[in-house]
């Protein structure tokens, strides 16, 4: 089996005197090609974990393997593989974009890379600002700086790390789009996000971390099946006397009921005996990653109170 | 290798674009000091083993100078590189500690040689104006020798400092409370044997007074120490902060202010 881009096995990390563990035993992988998001509250070990990719961290126990190679033996052959979006916007107050872009260039061994730099920068609609100092550039513009920078060596795998904290929707969506060339061009990516709706529309698969634990991996698909329920909202032409074993709420004709993702609708009101003519309008909603987000956290939240 | 280039090449164009601070600032600061100390009270005060004070003056102010400088460059290069982020970069990319250090030592090696020829130049016109001839250096080898391992060894200890320092009053504190009174009291306005035997001997405990007199002994042929002692003692400066440099590096901290 060929080497995965990224495989992270049974992750501790601990901090300070009182050796707090903001990351317990955590494993999970990125497959070649996808784009994998990793979800969690604020401070629930994300940054960490991609800490430890880049090596600004060591962990304290397990492995961290990016295209097989150990980060803490080899960590010059996998910081070549990877390139990293900061969950900050760097400043670099002396130099302009595409000095930027040089020395980081540089920084991977490549001296002249004016080829790729020039491609990244009308790729990323910077071109026309290369000459600016970032302190002139728009919030939008930096964090395409940011990408820019992390692409200049042509990466395998790529760690956005909130690229879109702070970025209004039209750009986020474009930051959407180009993430997904990424992907089509065979780059694998590792996405953390504050913003659940970014995951549920780029990431094939999730891991959900919660005070430094895993509380849920898979396919981004099945979790939210598996962690929401449908809500059916009818409409009746005249009231009905409901008797549900499901919760629901009515207002005037409008029936809302929270039901399993796996009950097929037919049943569903075979069940509660309305009858198909008393039905003017059915709205189905599915559920969403937020939901299941929530759902999951907070009920780890409820495990992690002690009593 | 390429990104010890680059890392080089980005310490240079960093401080080509502060040229003021790189070139005015030492033009000025060495021509007050050889206005004043060299030329003013300078006619007071006696020959020392057969040279004028203010040629006495000039190579204490160029290392003065170049340690100064050496010490900024590389420190205020990482200080400021951690108040805007672009350290971390540094960390993630594959550049080894090595590559770092070896770039910004000689980054600070190239600024504090600029300002240690500028106050060389000012003060030979001094010469010039004063006394009607040129100030020749009298051991080119023994010069580019003690300008090297200074201006090195001044990089890497401003790499350790700046590695370790959380905020920038405690780089100024270390620049005001240590190296400036190691540099005063080093022999580069006056000879040691013109003080008490007591504070001669504490004198000879400030490894500064090495790296002054061994450029004094470069440029005039005269010192208060032995050359041979001098370059030793520069020399093992030179390794412990090498060492001090890497250890820096790898426990000292690349995050974000």
């Amino acid at each position: 089996m060929a080497n995965l881009p990224l495989e992270i096995i049974n992750l501790r990390k601990s901090y300070g005197p009182g050796m707090v563990e903001a990351v317990k035993g955590i494993s999970f992988d990125v497959q070649p090609g996808e784009i994998f998001g990793l979800l969690g509250p604020n401070g629930a070990g994300k940054t960490t974990i991609i800490s430890t990719l880049t090596t600004l961290e060591k962990p304290t126990s397990g492995q961290v393997k990016i295209f097989g190679v150990e980060v803490v033996k080899d960590p010059m052959f996998t910081k070549r593989q990877i390139g990293v979006v900061h969950q900050e916007v760097i400043n670099s107050g002396f130099f302009s974009v595409e000095e930027i872009l040089n020395f980081q260039s540089g920084y991977y061994g490549l001296r002249r890379n004016r080829e790729r730099i020039h491609f990244l920068l009308h790729k990323l609609a910077l071109f026309e600002h290369k000459e600016k100092k970032v302190k002139q550039l728009s919030g939008g513009m930096k964090r395409r700086l940011m990408i820019a920078k992390a692409l200049v060596h042509n990466p395998k795998l790529l760690l956005l790390d909130e690229p879109t904290a702070g970025v209004d929707i039209g750009l986020r969506e474009d930051l959407w789009k180009f993430v997904l060339e990424l992907r089509a061009e065979g780059m694998s990516i590792l996405l953390t996000t504050h913003y659940l709706e970014e995951a549920q529309e780029l990431c094939g698969r999730v891991g959900i971390i919660n005070y430094g634990s895993l509380v849920a991996l898979g396919n981004t698909q099945q979790i939210i099946r598996q962690y929401t329920q449908k809500k059916v909202c009818l409409t009746l032409t005249q009231p009905f006397d409901v008797k549900s074993g499901y919760s629901f709420k009515n207002k005037d004709l409008d029936y809302e009921f929270l039901i399993p993702q796996n009950l097929p609708l037919g049943e569903f009101l075979d069940e509660v005996g309305i009858p198909l003519q008393l039905v003017r309008d059915v709205s189905i909603d599915e559920g969403d990653l937020a939901e299941a987000f929530l759902k999951l956290v907070n009920k780890a939240e409820l495990q992690e109170v002690p009593s | 290798m390429t990104g010890f280039v680059t890392i080089f090449h980005r310490e240079i164009s960093r401080f080509s674009k502060v040229l003021v601070q790189t070139v005015v600032t030492p033009l000025i600061s060495s021509f007050l000091y050889l206005l004043i100390f060299g030329v003013s009270l300078g006619e007071q005060m006696q020959d020392h083993r057969g040279v004028s004070y203010i040629s006495f003056l000039i190579p204490g102010l160029m290392m003065m100078g170049l340690i100064n400088n050496s010490f900024q460059n590389s420190s205020s290069s990482i200080v400021s590189s951690k108040f805007s982020g672009d350290l971390e970069d540094l960390r993630v990319a594959p550049v080894t500690d090595h590559e770092i250090i070896w770039a910004m030592s000689l980054g600070s090696l190239v600024r504090g040689t600029i300002v240690g020829v500028i106050t060389y130049l000012v003060g030979a016109a001094f010469m010039v104006f004063q006394q009607g001839e040129w100030l020749p250096i009298v051991h080119p080898v023994a010069t580019l020798f003690f300008v090297i391992v200074s201006g090195l060894t001044f990089g890497m200890l401003g790499i350790s400092i700046a590695f370790w320092a959380t905020t920038f009053d405690q780089l100024s504190a270390f620049s005001a409370f240590i190296l400036l009174p190691l540099t005063y009291l080093g022999g580069v306005f006056l000879s040691i044997e013109h003080l008490h035997p007591f504070w001669q001997m504490i004198s000879k405990a400030n490894p500064l007074l090495y790296l002054i007199n061994g450029l004094r002994y470069g440029v005039l042929g005269v010192s208060d120490v032995n050359p041979w002692t001098a370059a030793v003692i520069s020399l093992l400066g030179f390794m412990v902060f090498y060492g001090l440099a890497r250890w820096s590096l790898k426990r000292g901290s690349f995050q974000r202010w």
